[in-house]
């Protein structure tokens, strides 16, 4: 058994309480000054800190890397059977697909639209999750000094990963699509039904506000509306696999199943400035461009 | 060279929370080592200590993490401040003191942060103290107690705590 602290002077308990009572009067009486000054002074606290993290990171990555190449092997074989078929269905998918393709590229011609500039993207890799148990996010190894900033998109090849929501000098916090404080403006790509998809407690995501009239499905695809936040028109969010109706409600919600599995990303672009249609339909956008 | 080894501790915490933490976590709920080393440090080295290293923990952690940064500090760094409080009126620190500290501490450094946040229509209160607070009360009480046994029982820090004063 350890004896407790009886060595504590008269003084430094007196200061605790100043600097405790300090605190709680400064966070009570300017709480958005200090909550911005402390994370002014995070930004350089925030990049010494983020070393220890990549330094962990990488030596995880190592060990995940070794065990998945030589330990975890023993589903292999199904899985490539698997996948033998999966590619032979794909194959005869992106022959149609190619045809429709072509096609498109022709009227698309024939109508003179203007090609969608590209948003300008930076390449970030996840080194962390939340430090505390209520947010569903996670870190990214580029901060502000990469030109990150909060609401900008995040997204994968396959659609959305969610948004920025803080950022020191070395890093980026993400808010995940599947966190309830989540939401991110959505688009039924079938119907063109427009709603605000959010994250559920289970770690899904549900699309809220579409229309009672709206025939919407099971299969569905949502994809963003590209209308508020930052990300442009057209990324895949999820599938929507339930529909919710209430009886007297002015709304119908649908559950979906996130095209991401946020849970698994490694990788992920962070959307700079998301393609803005002009008044005289050119992009205001800025060209394509990739930071590495 | 105490403010290095604290500055150190308080960069393996973040590093450990946002890396390894995530891996063992149970149901979705892991233990927040920062409040269990801010319980220690305030039960043993007194109150200053204790709150001073609770708002440093409190601000290190919310730079990486969506946390409110007041709440994450205020809550901290006042476990940190009660510790020491508390450490002045228990004679002896056993396993249970111990145990039964971190889970108060815990509740009320969660029962903060539920104060701080602004749940939308599926995040109730009760959801929240079922799903995350108690939890995560017991998760820390146990890897607190689990420290106190591997620090001072097994590599018996106390005794060369001891044998350097005198």
């Amino acid at each position: 058994m350890r004896m407790a602290n009886f060595r504590s002077s008269y003084g430094a308990r007196r200061l605790a309480l100043g600097v405790l009572l300090s605190v709680l009067l400064g966070f009570f009486l300017l709480p958005h000054q200090l909550q911005i000054l402390f994370q002014e002074i995070g930004g350089p606290v925030g990049w010494v800190l983020s070393w220890p993290i990549r330094l962990v990171a990488s030596v995880q990555g190592g060990i995940g890397e070794t065990w998945s190449h030589y330990v975890a092997l023993q589903d292999v074989e199904d899985e490539n059977r698997q996948l033998r078929k999966e590619l032979e269905l794909l194959q005869g998918q992106n022959s149609q697909l190619r045809e429709a393709a072509s096609a498109t590229d022709r009227l698309t011609a024939l109508l003179e639209f203007k090609a969608q500039a590209l948003p300008t993207m930076i390449a970030a890799q996840v080194i962390g999750r939340d430090t505390g148990n209520w947010y569903r996010t996670i870190l990214l190894n580029k901060g502000s000094a990469d030109g990150i900033q909060a609401d900008m998109g995040v997204v994968t090849s396959v659609g959305v990963v969610g948004r920025v929501v803080k950022t020191t000098m070395a890093t980026a916090v993400v808010l995940l699509v599947s966190d309830p404080n989540n939401a991110i403006a959505g688009l039924i790509q079938r119907t063109r039904d427009e709603g605000i998809v959010e994250g559920t407690t289970p770690g899904l995501a549900r699309l809220k506000y579409i229309p009672l009239l709206s025939n919407v499905r099971a299969g569905d695809r949502v994809v963003t509306s590209g209308l508020v936040g930052g990300f442009p028109r057209g990324l895949a969010i999820g599938t929507i696999t339930t529909i919710g109706k209430e009886e007297g409600a002015l709304f119908q919600s649908a559950e979906l199943r996130p095209e991401v599995d946020v849970n698994r990303v490694e990788e992920v672009l962070v959307i700079q400035s998301p393609y803005i249609p002009g008044e005289d339909g050119k992009s205001d956008g800025p060209l394509p461009k990739a930071k590495p | 060279m105490k403010i290095v080894v604290y500055a150190c501790a308080v960069a393996a915490l973040v590093a450990v929370h946002t890396t390894v933490l995530p891996y063992i976590s149970v149901w979705g709920v892991k233990p927040d080592i920062g409040l269990v080393a801010v319980c220690l440090i305030g039960l043993l080295s007194g109150e200053l200590e204790g709150l001073v290293v609770g708002l440093f923990v409190g601000w290190a952690m919310s730079l990486f993490s969506a946390t409110d940064l007041a709440a994450s500090m205020v809550a901290k760094g006042s476990v940190g401040f009660l510790a020491g409080l508390v450490g002045r009126q228990v004679a002896q620190v056993t396993p249970l003191v111990l145990v039964s500290g971190l889970v108060v501490a815990s509740t009320l450094s969660s029962l903060m942060t539920i104060w701080s946040l602004k749940p939308n229509d599926q995040q109730d209160i009760w959801w929240m103290i079922r799903t995350i607070l108690m939890p995560q009360a017991c998760f820390d009480a146990v890897v607190g107690g689990l420290c106190y046994w591997l620090i001072w029982s097994r590599l018996n820090l106390d005794r060369l705590a001891e044998g350097r004063e005198f």
